[in-house]
Formats: structure tokens, C-alpha cells, sequence
């Protein structure tokens, strides 16, 4: 069995959902009473992989809602609970998606093993940051071609180098892309210069001395609300990929040649009869789903039942091929530009 | 399309850098200080109601009993550890040098009581088996579980065990449920609709003095609804007659 750990965009959408799902005792309640609200087993499925293998698995909504991110103590309550529940129900690999693994990680969660009368396994849990690194690579490999973009002679600038994706991302565009230059940009100066020497490349650049240099952008940091971003100083064309969570560069980028990829989501060759990507506001729900997720079905078809993805700083190129090999064998693909929405005037 | 603007007003981690500092300091757990008044006085009562609590539940499986005689053996042993949850609980306080406010606690349990006092008297098994085997003990559990959390020392020891024991207790109603939910599913829905309002309330009524004890009213409400939630999944009940139960403690 695999499992995903998801939750609303808001809690109005919460709220909605949870009366079409015939939750009505959460469904009426405020903001208080969805913060005492245990998760819940949404939804069984079986998939069929393109290889033939049949795996079954379930989404579980964590009852977590954004607007608890000022309450540490609700959200690190709502993640731990939601991974009792999993590994109660013996699933044997789960992605934590969305905010969860965000907050697994932030707030330190690793310190909380026991949970009621469940010790939790690690094992049984994985970020999906591999798969999601991964993807987004691939997305940007295929998609900077299509609008002109050659990689031998582009700039590629990580926003958010520093992290789980963003590094295994700067380390597969080194070794394995053969971009003309990339540019590091992360908050803390620390580890940018320790990944800048571990990969033996890179530059280490502000974000608005990298944006005007760059051809490919590629976002894994959690972006600021404020941030203000004058579009005519960038390249163009230009890909943007937008790998953070939430998804809102496309409100922050619009213009001419400047092309915004939804990053980290994948689609699956076949329907797969299940409601649960409604619920993540997918474009084609019945096919796609973001790569973390998608990395529980994986290590499921694959019988690879492992923390695969864990920590920080821990994806090697070695895991990256493995994923992305199994990914595409079992009938996933990278959503490129042609899957994009239109561009939306806000 | 519509996506794209609401995905515009979610909240960011980044919007929320405070809090995350906040979250990510060395363990923060915050024990209170078991020896001032505030604490002793808030603890008189909590602790009085967790000895009354297990009293009565021994008192309420040794009543079932008379209901099930072919149980009986399994019922006093059940009896039986409440009996020796209370003298735990009892030791917690003497070595807090708190005394019990009792009188309180009595009271605090006086409707819950008199309903299944009522139920027994009637021979509604279903009703006291909610009463005592679900909503108490999912309460007791999840009292304790989060006590476990902020207790002093000793009692956190002694709490651990009996969390163990509460298990058990919430297994034997949950396991007799199961087997005739058939059967009893309307007495089932309708003691819940009675009985869960008095749970929140009762919850209500101790809110502050929990805080005192760093419990707080937020994760002890959570606690119930998953102890909560769990059984009636066991005993059978689906996603959406859940639910509809689970509503009588909104309302």
C-alpha cells in the first residue's frame, strides 16, 4: 500500500470539500474545530502501473489548512497525527505532500517519534523530494528548448539553492546538463558556499543580480508575498519554473516571452478514478499530481519500501536516475508548457 | 483558471517566519512549575477528577456486569485496574501535597453519572457501553495523553501505565460493539447525540484549569475526536455515520 498525505489550498476550500465528502461535522465547524479535527482516510485507489502491476493505496487529508501556519503547535499536530494515522493503517510507504513535509522539516518533527501509543517508523515516509527534483529537471531539459532556449548557452539561476530540491536540482544541472553557467541564490550564506564547493561550480549570486542574467529560473524557495519583481529586467524569452509551494509565481510573472511551467507535477498515461487531485486543484485530476506524491506510487510498484527521500541534503544523482528511470517505466511523465493554464489577469 | 486566485491569497511558509524560529528552538516543552499555587490549586481539581473518574468506571464495569454475567470475570478484572489506576492517581496528588477537591469532582461527573445510572436501570446496554466504554475512556485517554506530555516526573510515570491499561478498556467496548451493531446502532446514535454534549462540556468546564497544567484545550479536544474517531471506525461505523455522530459535539 501506498499513501499520500494532502490538504486544502484554504480553509473556505476546506470547508467545501469536506460537505461534498459528507464530513458535515467538520464541514460547518470555524477554524477552531477544524484545528481539533483528527485526519481522515479519504479515499482508497487502485492503480495500475504501465508495466501491468496493480497497487492500492489511500489519500489521507491531514485537516491542516494554510491559515494554521501561525499556530506551530496545531500544524506540528495535524503532520504527526496524519503519519499515526498512515502507519496505523499499515501503509507501508507514504509522501508527506504540500505543507507537510515543509513542516515536518521547519519545524523539526524528527524529535517527535512517539505519538499516543504509535512509535512512528520513518521508514514508512517519504518527502518525494527525489522525484520532485527530478522532474523539475526534466522540465526544464525539455521545455527550455521549445521556446527557443539552448542549453549549452543558458543561465540557469536556483532560487533557494540551499535546499532539499534546490540542491539536488544544482547538482544535476552541473553534472548532467551541460548548461553554460549556473547561479546559486539562497538566504544563508553558509551552506550556499559549502554546496558551491561541493559541486566545484556554480556562481553564488543575489536574486536581483541573478534574475536580468538568467534564460531558466527555477523556484524551490518559499516565496516572500512581498517580493516585487520588475519584469522588464529579465531575459526574454525566459522559462520560469515554479517548483516551491504554494504555486503563485504565475500572478508575479506576466509578460511577453516570459513563460511560467508549473514544476514538480507529473502525469500518469492512464485515468486513474479517483477523486483525490480534485481536491489538490489539479489541472487534469484524473492524471496528474505533484512528483512527491507520485514518488509513494513509485517506491510502491517498485516494492521499494524505504524513507527514499529523507532529510536534507541527502539526494544524490544515483537516486535521481533510479526514480526517474522507475517513473517513466511505470507510465509517468514531466507536464510541460503545452499542459499549462492560461495566463490569468488577476 | 479559478485556482490560480485562490492559490494567490494561500498563506507562505514565508509569511510565517516568526513562528517557524519560534517552533524550531531546542525542544521547548514548557513544563510548568509543579510546586506554585496556581498550579497546586488547578491540580486539586483535575486530580480530583481523575480519581473520581476511575471510581466510577470501576463502579460503571462492575454495574455492566449484571447486565452480561457471562462477562463478569472479564468485567472485574477491567474493575479492577480502575481500582488500581485511582490509588495511582491518588499517590500523584499526595506527592504534589495536593488534596483532591472530590466534592468538585462529584459534581463534575453528576449528569454523565446520573444517564447511565438511568441506562442500567432501563437495561441499555448500548447506552452504558457508550457512556463508559467510549466516551469516558476516550476522554480519560486523551486527558492522559496529553498530561503525559507536561506531567511531573512521577506522575508521568504512573500516567504512561495507565494510558497502557485505558487501551484495553476502550478495546472491550469497542470489540462487544462491533459484534452487535447490528442490532444496536439506533440506541447507539441516539445515547451518542445525549452523551457526547455532556463530553464537550465537561471538557469546557476544565479548559482553564488544564491550562494551568500546560494542557491545552485545543489538543485535548483533538485527542478525544481521534480516540473518538478510531473506535467507531472499529466498531464499524462508516465515514459519513461518523460524522453525523461527531456532530453532537458541535453543536
Amino acid at each position: 500500500m501506498f499513501g499520500l498525505i494532502g490538504h486544502s489550498t484554504s480553509f473556505e476550500d476546506a470547508k467545501r470539500k469536506a460537505s461534498m465528502l459528507g464530513f458535515d461535522h467538520i464541514a460547518d465547524g470555524d477554524l477552531d474545530v477544524w484545528c481539533t479535527a483528527p485526519p481522515q482516510l479519504v479515499e482508497n485507489v487502485e492503480v495500475k502501473s504501465a508495466t501491468g502491476i496493480s497497487i492500492e493505496g489511500s489519500y489521507i487529508d491531514s485537516c491542516f489548512v494554510p491559515e494554521m501556519l501561525s499556530r506551530f503547535k496545531t500544524a506540528r499536530r495535524k503532520v504527526l497525527n496524519a503519519m499515526e494515522l498512515a502507519q496505523k493503517k499499515g501503509i507501508n510507504i507514504t509522501a508527506l505532500g504540500g505543507f507537510t513535509s515543509i513542516i515536518f522539516e521547519n519545524f523539526n518533527l524528527l524529535q517527535h517519534k512517539q505519538i499516543r501509543n504509535t512509535s512512528l517508523e520513518w521508514e514508512r515516509f517519504t518527502t518525494g523530494n527525489t522525484h520532485t527534483a527530478w522532474v523539475i529537471c526534466k522540465q526544464l531539459e525539455i521545455n527550455a528548448p521549445r521556446i527557443g532556449i539552448d542549453l549549452k548557452k543558458a543561465t540557469v539561476a536556483v532560487i533557494g539553492a540551499t535546499g532539499d530540491i534546490g540542491s539536488a536540482v544544482c547538482r544535476w544541472l552541473i553534472n548532467k546538463t551541460g548548461i553554460s553557467e549556473l547561479l546559486m541564490v539562497a538566504r544563508q550564506q553558509e551552506p550556499l558556499a559549502l554546496l558551491q564547493k561541493e559541486l566545484d561550480g556554480g556562481t553564488v549570486t543575489s536574486l536581483n543580480e541573478a534574475l536580468p542574467q538568467a534564460d531558466i529560473v527555477v523556484w524551490v524557495a518559499s516565496m516572500p508575498k512581498t517580493i516585487e519583481i520588475d519584469t522588464d529586467n529579465l531575459k526574454k524569452p525566459c522559462l520560469m519554473i515554479d517548483g516551491g509551494y504554494p504555486k503563485n509565481l504565475d500572478e508575479k510573472f506576466q509578460g511577453e516571452n516570459i513563460h511560467v511551467l508549473k514544476g514538480g507535477i507529473v502525469e500518469f498515461f492512464n485515468d486513474i478514478g479517483w477523486n483525490m487531485m480534485e481536491l489538490a486543484e489539479m489541472q487534469n485530476p484524473q492524471r496528474e499530481m505533484f512528483a512527491c506524491f507520485a514518488e509513494a506510487m513509485i517506491l510502491e510498484f517498485e516494492k521499494c519500501h524505504t524513507n527514499f527521500s529523507w532529510g536534507r541534503n541527502n539526494i544524490s544523482l544515483e537516486k535521481m536516475e533510479f526514480i526517474g528511470a522507475a517513473s517513466l517505466k511505470h507510465g509517468f511523465s514531466a507536464i510541460g508548457l503545452d499542459k499549462q493554464p492560461k495566463v490569468l489577469t488577476v | 483558471m479559478h485556482n490560480e486566485l485562490k492559490i494567490t491569497v494561500m498563506q507562505t511558509l514565508e509569511s510565517n517566519k516568526k513562528i517557524i524560529e519560534e517552533s524550531t528552538n531546542p525542544i521547548s516543552l514548557d513544563l510548568p512549575d509543579f510546586t506554585t499555587d496556581s498550579y497546586k490549586d488547578a491540580y486539586s481539581r483535575i486530580n480530583a477528577i481523575v480519581i473520581e473518574g476511575e471510581q466510577e468506571a470501576h463502579d460503571n464495569y462492575i454495574s455492566i456486569a449484571t447486565l452480561i454475567p457471562n462477562e463478569l470475570e472479564e468485567l472485574t478484572k477491567l474493575a479492577r485496574m480502575e481500582m488500581k489506576h485511582k490509588k495511582g492517581f491518588t499517590a500523584c496528588g499526595r506527592n504534589l501535597g495536593v488534596v483532591a477537591d472530590m466534592e468538585f469532582a462529584k459534581k463534575f461527573f453528576s449528569k454523565l453519572h446520573g444517564n447511565f445510572q438511568v441506562a442500567l436501570e432501563k437495561g441499555n446496554l448500548t447506552t452504558c457501553l457508550l457512556i463508559q466504554a467510549i466516551l469516558i475512556e476516550a476522554f480519560a485517554i486523551s486527558a492522559y495523553n496529553v498530561y503525559i506530555r507536561v506531567a511531573d516526573p512521577f506522575a508521568k510515570k504512573i500516567t504512561e501505565g495507565v494510558v497502557k491499561d485505558e487501551y484495553l478498556h476502550l478495546n472491550y467496548g469497542q470489540e462487544w460493539l462491533k459484534e452487535n451493531l447490528s442490532t444496536c446502532k439506533e440506541e447507539l446514535m441516539e445515547a451518542n447525540k445525549v452523551n457526547l454534549p455532556l463530553i464537550k462540556k465537561m471538557l469546557d468546564e476544565v479548559a482553564d484549569d488544564a491550562s494551568v497544567l500546560a494542557m491545552d484545550r485545543e489538543e485535548l479536544m483533538e485527542e478525544f475526536m481521534i480516540a473518538y474517531q478510531d473506535t467507531l471506525m472499529e466498531i464499524g461505523l462508516d465515514n459519513r455515520e461518523i460524522a453525523r455522530m461527531a456532530m453532537a459535539a458541535i453543536v
